[in-house]
């Protein structure tokens, strides 16, 4: 029995490709821990950077309530605070950014500012935190999110947060990839199906041959299990 | 307008936060790149007129801000979204003496049409059009940290966050400290103070000042207080909640 997060941490950290400079931000234990996956199995040399500005922390122990503690800072061989990896970003030295959102359509635009109005919104949502700098300027803005219905996936946005370098979208039954300006469906994931996908998504979903997600290996679920002991990239599905 | 140092549930001063809220502040605006427990707060004791802020949450375990949500959709508070950079930018240009900083990325966003602190700029010398955020100077910026002499000296120690810079931009600076060290501390040792006395108005001691949230080397959040917060009803239950701490 597959789970969603160990599939889509899986997911997360296969698209990080060895010697990239990867961020992530605040509420964001799912990229965080596949920024350690990836460093521990495909990419040793992937950059990880975060907010409190620790560079490749070494094992840290991960807590519960924050993506951005001083955890990320105790083992880490540099500083490098926030500030600067925006800086690295604008100049075009980010190459992934991982970010959220509460509604996307199929042209990669992100919503998670408000639903309703901007000034007399019905929701605030928390805000887009980087999005709308880091989206159009980092090379690759992957981005995820762990709940996928006909509301999150949609045509029509309330708003655009965010638009720009978006690359990979993954959620619990998926993963979406842009080409030529557009989410495909690129691939399910091995307990979903495609008619579950396309009736979770709030617009048509186009593909060229929708693959089977590869299941994450006895590998990675090994050093899954390693960089997370606690079933912290299970915490926004509890 | 005030800044407070921090990030989420980390080495937010919430000492001084909850003393806004017993004192009665009110219309303030606040500043900060990504708050929490701190600008949920200050919503539900009716402290806030405004926040400038990139992202307002308590993250994953705890949740959504829902005093701050409601406090915006009731029209009470108002949400000035920015990207986590364009508050960051918005200070330098503070910081700067500048009055505004232009910004790559933000002319797509819908932000950059809806927010009066955002414009378009010309680059004079190549000629292409980037996105502007007007400075911002709070007049006082309230940091905890970790250590500070009586003088103001103060060390952070651990991620620094934004802190440093808010109090480069702001006109004031009251910092809490866990710790006050001897006024020779900092000539003594080889760490020496972020922050340099003469920026620095007043120095609380503030063990503790982070409480409930998290303070780098020194204690991790206490998730029975943050949800006896986050579960609160009303600015009066929040002023009875932290009168009795106050007496306990």
């Amino acid at each position: 029995m597959i789970r969603p997060c160990d599939m889509m941490a899986v997911c997360l950290a296969r698209l990080i490709r060895n010697g990239e400079t990867v961020f992530h931000g605040v509420s964001s234990h799912l990229p965080m821990i596949a920024v350690l996956l990836a460093k521990k199995l495909h990419a040793p040399d992937a950059v990880h950077l975060n907010i409190p500005g620790g560079v490749d922390p070494e094992e840290p122990e991960l807590k519960a309530y924050t993506s951005a503690g001083g955890e990320l800072w105790e083992t880490a061989c540099a500083a490098l605070p926030l500030q600067e990896v925006f800086d690295l970003s604008m100049r075009g030295g980010l190459d992934v950014a991982f970010l959220s959102g509460v509604q996307f359509d199929q042209y990669g635009n992100v919503n998670a500012s408000v639903i309703g109005d901007y000034r007399k919104p019905k929701v605030r949502l928390p805000g887009g935190a980087g999005s709308a700098v880091l989206i159009p300027t980092a090379k690759r803005a992957i981005l995820w999110r762990t709940k996928h219905d006909p509301r999150t996936f949609t045509e029509k946005l309330d708003f655009v947060t965010a638009k720009g370098h978006v690359s990979d979208i993954v959620t619990p039954l998926c993963c979406f990839t842009m080409h030529n300006g557009e989410l495909i469906l690129k691939s399910v994931h091995p307990y979903s199906s495609l008619d579950e996908v396309a009736k979770a998504t709030g617009f048509p979903i186009r593909y060229f041959s929708a693959d089977t997600t590869p299941e994450p290996t006895a590998e990675e679920m090994r050093a899954l299990r390693e960089i997370d002991p606690r079933d912290l990239r299970n915490l926004e599905f509890r | 307008m005030i800044a407070l140092g921090g990030n989420t549930l980390n080495r937010a001063p919430m000492e001084a936060v909850l003393e806004l809220v017993r004192q009665g502040k009110q219309r303030l605006r606040l500043v900060k790149t990504a708050g929490g427990l701190d600008v949920d707060l200050l919503s539900l004791g009716g402290c806030l007129d405004s926040v400038d802020a990139g992202f307002i949450s308590m993250e994953t375990e705890f949740g959504l801000a829902q005093h701050y949500r409601r406090a915006v959709q009731a029209g009470m508070v108002k949400a000035n979204e920015h990207a986590c950079y364009t508050v960051i930018s918005a200070l330098r240009a503070g910081a700067y003496g500048i009055p505004f900083m232009p910004v790559r990325g933000l002319q797509v966003s819908d932000l950059r049409k809806v927010n009066d602190y955002f414009a378009d700029v010309k680059d004079p010398f190549g000629g292409e059009t980037l996105a502007a955020v007007r400075a911002l100077k709070p007049d006082v910026a309230v940091i905890h940290v970790q250590k500070a002499d009586s003088r103001g000296n103060a060390l952070i120690e651990g991620p620094k966050y934004d802190d440093i810079l808010m109090t480069r931009a702001a006109g004031r600076v009251i910092l809490t400290a866990e710790e006050i060290v001897a006024d020779n501390w900092f000539a003594r040792n080889t760490a020496k103070a972020d922050v340099p006395h003469f920026m620095v108005s007043h120095v609380v001691r503030a063990r503790m000042g982070a409480f409930p949230g998290s303070c780098y080397g020194a204690y991790e959040p206490d998730e029975q207080m943050i949800r006896k917060y986050t579960a609160l009803e009303n600015g009066k239950q929040l002023r009875e909640l932290i009168g009795e701490e106050e007496r306990a």
